[in-house]
């Protein structure tokens, strides 16, 4: 099933972020955007060139949810095999492995055996392989799940620098407020369908503005409930919800004189509450 | 370079398998042990001391053999998916590597594992015919204490350049065996994949009687054709038991460096084509 209806454009510099359920078919895509599986049909191009093609392979990279390594081997020893995939010589490799762990701050555990590492050094040691050549576009599926605070911080100020350099990231994550953090576009993908893509202003900004208003007298309340998607009660205070900021002020100008306006509050939706939104609806 | 690279992890992964690690230990225990078998037969029989090697020999190479099929099936079955199960394989496709460089840089990988061992065990082997050998032709040196233990005076060489032949020939049908079992584990389940490799070793090993029923007369058509067949598609893996006479008494071999040569022909050649038949396979396979 998973993947039917998918289609989608990854901008130059963008840390495009990819959500959905599990079993949504986000794995599925990213696999066949590595030529790891083949698509039955439809097409997927990866820096211009078909899905798979080794050139392409060249410029990108990937790091797998959970990755494994060769527990035998140490930190530097895995990077060693890694930069040999790209061909690199023995002086290239030389330089290039402690400059890896450098950057992903394991330069005084490149000697351990990855048997000794714990779940958020492994997670280095697969970023720090997803650097080797520095890519253009890199694949991060679910870079953060399972990580203590401060790796998880760390994980996501690296995205973070990936974009300042001008690299490309495509991003799957269940991490909702990551996502939304970090990420300059979102797709949301239900049952291998694409339901929703765009920036994070546009997927988010269509969020309600709660009108808070004490004691409004029975006429002003169904004069305003036209204007009001909701009303609700909290003890002495009313409370409106609108979509729309002409709404807003149609309510205000009715509050006039009438009752006391306590507060106006704009309200963003999150990452969150669309996610749920439309995952809910896609159930339906 | 890539496949190079890719055989070497594959080595030093193999090697730390406490599995295998337990097979060549126990083959080469036993192939030590059978020195002071032999002598005990030596000393208490009037067979002579030829026949005496030529038991220890064959024993040596059956060990071998046992040890080394093992050691092949479960190295082929668990090659390929065990890169599955640990994921290493996206992280290495996904980099810039053909699939045919994965294949063939993990089989490399595999006979490499396979040549350590049957040169572990076979060092032990030569060693153990070696210090046999020594010991005899001291017996032999001095008849008195021959005779007072009932043995015969008969000079063997000490060093017999068919062992070696042996066990390149032993070496030759894990290579032949271990690439079958690697394009089985692209089809077939891990257990499914290790007792069809153990049934063609088993077939192969009795290609002899499969012939002969292929050509049987008054037997039935189909099942002639059945075990021609058969007898064509697998490979004869008794022909590399030849030096063993405990299995062909029979069989005498004038040549046996142009004999293993042929026979190393002949599974290259098989091993060849069983790995462009996974590299086919694996060309198509989803990952």
């Amino acid at each position: 099933m998973a993947g039917d209806k998918v289609s989608f454009t990854v901008n130059e510099g963008e840390i495009f972020g990819f959500i959905g359920p599990n079993g949504a078919g986000k794995t599925t895509t990213i696999k066949t955007l590595l030529g790891l599986l083949f698509p039955t049909s439809g097409k997927a191009e990866v820096l211009g060139k078909p899905a798979g093609d080794i050139q392409a392979k060249q410029r990108i990279s990937y790091l797998p949810e959970s990755p494994y390594f060769y527990e035998h081997m140490t930190g530097a020893e895995v990077l060693d095999f890694y930069c040999r995939l790209f061909k690199m010589n023995a002086a290239t490799r030389r330089k290039r492995v402690p400059e890896l762990l450098e950057q992903v701050g394991l330069s005084r555990d490149g000697q351990r055996a990855l048997r000794q590492y714990s779940k958020g050094m492994l997670q280095r040691i697969g970023i720090a392989q997803a650097l080797i050549n520095e890519p253009d576009l890199l694949f991060f599926d679910e870079p953060t799940s399972g990580l203590d605070p401060i790796a998880h911080k760390d994980i996501q100020d690296l995205i973070l620098s990936q974009r300042k350099q001008g690299k490309t990231v495509f991003l799957s994550s269940h991490q909702l407020s990551d996502v939304e953090n970090v990420c300059d576009r979102v797709a949301i993908i239900n049952r291998g369908e694409l339901v929703k893509m765009g920036s994070m202003d546009e997927l988010l900004h269509a969020g309600r503005t709660i009108i808070t208003v004490s004691h409004p007298g029975s006429d002003l309340v169904a004069k305003v409930q036209p204007l009001s998607e909701h009303i609700s009660q909290d003890g002495e205070f009313t409370k409106f919800y609108t979509q729309t900021e002409e709404n807003v002020h149609k309510i205000i100008d009715a509050v006039r004189g009438q009752a006391t306006l306590v507060s106006v509050v704009p309200q963003r939706q999150t990452l969150e509450d669309l996610f749920v939104e439309i995952v809910r609806e896609g159930r339906h | 370079m890539i496949i190079w690279a890719i055989a070497r992890t594959t080595v030093g992964d193999a090697l730390r398998k406490k599995i295998l690690q337990v097979f060549i230990v126990v083959a080469i225990g036993l192939i030590v042990l059978s020195l002071s078998f032999s002598q005990t037969l030596s000393f208490s029989s009037q067979r002579g001391a030829s026949s005496d090697f030529m038991l220890l020999k064959s024993f040596g190479l059956g060990m071998m053999a046992l040890a080394g099929i093992f050691i092949s099936l479960i190295l082929g079955v668990t090659l390929i998916p065990q890169e599955f199960e640990r994921r290493t394989i996206y992280t290495i496709l996904a980099k810039p590597v053909k699939r045919y460089e994965f294949i063939t840089g993990k089989f490399l990988g595999a006979i490499l594992t396979l040549g350590i061992a049957t040169g572990l065990m076979g060092i032990t082997f030569i060693l153990t015919i070696v210090i046999k050998a020594i010991g005899a032709q001291q017996l032999s040196a001095s008849p008195t204490l021959g005779q007072m233990l009932g043995s015969t005076t008969e000079k063997v060489a000490i060093f017999d350049w068919n062992m070696v032949w042996g066990v390149i020939l032993v070496y030759l049908q894990f290579m032949v065996l271990s690439s079958i079992v690697l394009l089985f584990s692209l089809i077939f389940t891990q257990t499914v994949n290790f007792f069809m490799g153990a049934a063609v070793y088993a077939v192969g090993f009795m290609s002899t009687v499969v012939i002969s029923l292929g050509g049987a007369e008054g037997a039935n058509v189909a099942l002639q054709l059945f075990y021609k067949t058969i007898s064509y598609v697998l490979p004869r893996f008794d022909q590399f038991n030849i030096p063993n006479q405990l299995l062909h008494p029979e069989t005498q071999v004038t040549n046996m460096g142009a004999y293993t040569g042929m026979m190393a022909l002949y599974g290259l050649l098989y091993t060849l084509l069983a790995l462009v038949a996974a590299i086919l396979i694996f060309e198509r396979k989803e990952v």
